[in-house]
């Protein structure tokens, strides 16, 4: 250890520097106090012995500066003393001092006083690298969340909870809200809701919301099920929490009408749905086990629909709701909840009205703590207003011609149509057409397989026929040999259009002569297929004797 | 599982949902998918939103469903249509026979 002995007396610190050498200390020595804090800097002392009186800086004008020096990490500072006046030492351990050695001294002393204070020394200088430590954790910790909460935040920067119909509000316990509120519209012009309330608060649910996010805005976007969401939703979380985690979920679809709610809960409190007049028309209790506990084939997906009459209001909420206590501890609880939503939602559910209902929540709770996250969502069942997506085409394609030939194999126990629309609409002008070009392919194609190659009659189609005639065509079709079927496919994107022609090795003709001419009102199940070329093609014609079809489509024809 | 039926909770709507190609391929599953639907006089919803396919069995499909069913429902709805499947709908007047919604 290193210690720094302020003496004028140069005897004393001849004795001092002696005995504490002999006790395997380092020492430096200064004879007054402006000199030991010269020497401070350069010596880095763990220990001072101070003497009181001395020329040109006393010790206790010396002792407080030097404290100051040493900054965080505790100076012991023992005081040399011949005088045992109790002012004296009482000013002795107001300027700072530590402890009092009166000289002369008995050596064991000096030494067991030397071993004491160098101990709390070693003490507070491993708190100070605690500190350290911690202070580093803690930066680290700070911006890792930062890094986490900047995440969350674009993955729900297209959180779409801003339209009139609906009206949400989350309140959290601490920085990440383990409740979470997502809202999409669909490209039906439908809207899509997702509340969901993971285990726990902090990080790790904030964590888990991130795949369910990314997931819930892609399937809305393509319109999918909710039913097919909450499957999803279950396979993600089932793989990436851990088993004591989970997440209650509720989701749900509102028609573009506003007339019909298709809904999964699981695991989270009665959903309310209200009538026109803000009676509680039915609770939507959870039929499931919350996200992320079951496993793929244990998951059921079943929807709860309803159909709705205009004005009805769907209000949802996390467990924190009914669960927030008052400061004598007694909970808001189900019944005085729903009590709440009939009595303050009664005609409609505005701005003013939902504020009102998380102002008594909160005048409620008043100042006690929070002991989960809490959220409620207020959905108003009315047209949504919402446009259906159109799509946009990008991209520059070149022309081609293709000839595709169909043989028996490609008939057999397979859809060859299915295959070439598939790959035609791989390219972007064409996918937003695929239906249309399907329906043109397949009616064409049938058309020429059924009626000139396997010679099959349309009117066996006819009701009960229906099923006997596709029996028919696939026993005639296992009996095939030596078939060729040609597709001319030509495409050229400056005139927008698309057109093929169709024909095969049989004589036979196909132009719709054995398929009767029928009335687009008729009802009958058979002969609309020409009918349905005519209508969706802008030019069809039957070419050499009625043995080849060529249809031509235009892709600018506007699809809605 | 290109056909899947569900009845809603009060026993009052069943929804029956066609995913990807709609045509004579699937003239069985669609057949059981509106059988045994009990005496509640459903509505039948047909969800449409993942067809991407159909042609003129589907159509006829639909139809024979319709005949079959008669005045056992309270209706069918043709619900989620996206734009092209709307059009073959409305080229083939299916508004007279169903609601398109």
């Amino acid at each position: 250890m290193k210690i720094l002995v302020v003496d004028d007396q140069k005897a004393n610190q001849i004795m001092l520097t002696g005995l504490l050498t002999s006790f395997g200390h380092e020492v430096v020595c200064a004879s007054n106090g402006r000199e030991a804090l010269g020497l401070f800097e350069q010596v880095q002392p763990q220990l001072i012995l101070l003497d009181v009186m001395m020329p040109e800086m006393d010790g206790f004008e010396t002792a407080p500066r030097l404290k100051a020096m040493s900054g965080s990490v505790h100076l012991p500072i023992i005081f040399l003393t011949a005088l045992d006046s109790q002012d004296t030492l009482l000013e002795c351990l107001k300027v700072g001092g530590d402890d009092f050695l009166s000289i002369p001294f008995e050596p064991v002393v000096l030494q067991a006083k030397v071993n004491a204070h160098a101990r709390v020394r070693e003490l507070s200088y491993s708190i100070v690298e605690k500190n350290r430590a911690l202070a580093w954790h803690t930066a680290r910790m700070e911006r890792e969340q930062n890094v986490v909460q900047h995440m969350l935040e674009n993955a729900l920067a297209d959180n779409q909870l801003n339209y009139s119909f609906v009206k949400s509000y989350l309140r959290a316990t601490s920085d990440f809200n383990g409740d979470v509120c997502l809202g999409r519209k669909g490209p039906f012009g439908n809207y899509y809701i997702f509340l969901g309330d993971f285990t726990g608060h902090g990080l790790a649910p904030a964590t888990g919301a991130l795949p369910v996010a990314q997931a819930f805005f892609s399937m809305a976007e393509r319109g999918l099920s909710v039913g097919d969401m909450a499957t999803e939703f279950n396979n993600r979380l089932y793989k990436v929490l851990p088993d004591d985690m989970f997440c209650a979920a509720i989701v749900v679809e509102m028609s573009a009408n506003g007339d019909r709610i298709s809904c999964w809960n699981g695991g989270m409190p009665d959903a309310l749905l209200l009538d026109a007049q803000g009676r509680l028309a039915h609770r939507i209790k959870p039929q499931h086990m919350a996200l992320g506990i079951l496993s793929r084939s244990e998951f059921n997906s079943q929807l709860e629909h309803y159909f709705l009459s205009p004005g009805q209001r769907l209000v949802m909420f996390s467990d924190g709701v009914v669960e927030a206590c008052n400061h004598k501890n007694q909970m808001i609880g189900e019944e005085r909840f729903a009590n709440w939503v009939t009595e303050m939602l009664d005609s409609d559910c505005s701005e003013v009205q939902f504020n009102a209902i998380v102002q008594r929540i909160d005048d409620f709770t008043g100042n006690a703590s929070l002991n989960d996250d809490l959220s409620l969502v207020c959905l108003q069942c009315q047209p949504t207003g919402l446009e259906p997506q159109a799509r946009s085409i990008k991209g520059y394609h070149l022309p081609f011609s293709l000839r595709v030939t169909l043989t028996e194999y490609d008939v057999r126990d397979r859809d060859p149509m299915q295959s070439m629309v598939d790959s035609l609409a791989k390219l972007d002008a064409l996918q937003p057409h695929k239906t249309s070009l399907y329906l043109l392919f397949a009616e064409s194609f049938n058309n020429l397989l059924e009626h000139s190659v396997l010679g099959m009659q349309s009117e066996l189609k006819h009701e009960e026929g229906f099923e006997r005639y596709y029996e028919e065509r696939q026993s005639r079709i296992e009996q095939l040999q030596g078939l060729e079927i040609y597709f001319d496919i030509n495409y050229e994107p400056n005139l927008n259009r698309l057109a093929f022609t169709l024909s095969s090795n049989s004589e036979h003709r196909f132009d719709g002569r054995c398929d009767r001419s029928t009335t687009i009102e008729n009802d009958d199940t058979y002969g609309r297929g020409i009918n349905l070329i005519n209508q969706v093609a802008d030019k069809v014609e039957w070419r050499d004797g009625g043995t080849l079809l060529y249809v031509s489509y235009s892709l600018s024809r506007p699809l809605v | 599982m290109s056909v899947t039926r569900e009845f809603s909770a009060d026993q009052k709507q069943l929804i029956i949902t066609i995913k990807g190609k709609f045509d004579f391929g699937l003239v069985q599953e669609f057949r059981q998918a509106y059988s045994h639907i009990g005496d509640s006089e459903p509505l039948v919803i047909i969800d449409l939103r993942e067809t991407e396919y159909l042609d003129s069995s589907a159509l006829g499909m639909l139809l024979n469903m319709r005949k079959s069913l008669g005045s056992t429902v309270k209706g069918i709805h043709l619900i989620n249509a996206r734009p092209e499947v709307k059009r073959i709908l409305d080229i083939s007047r299916f508004e007279k026979m169903f609601t398109i919604a």
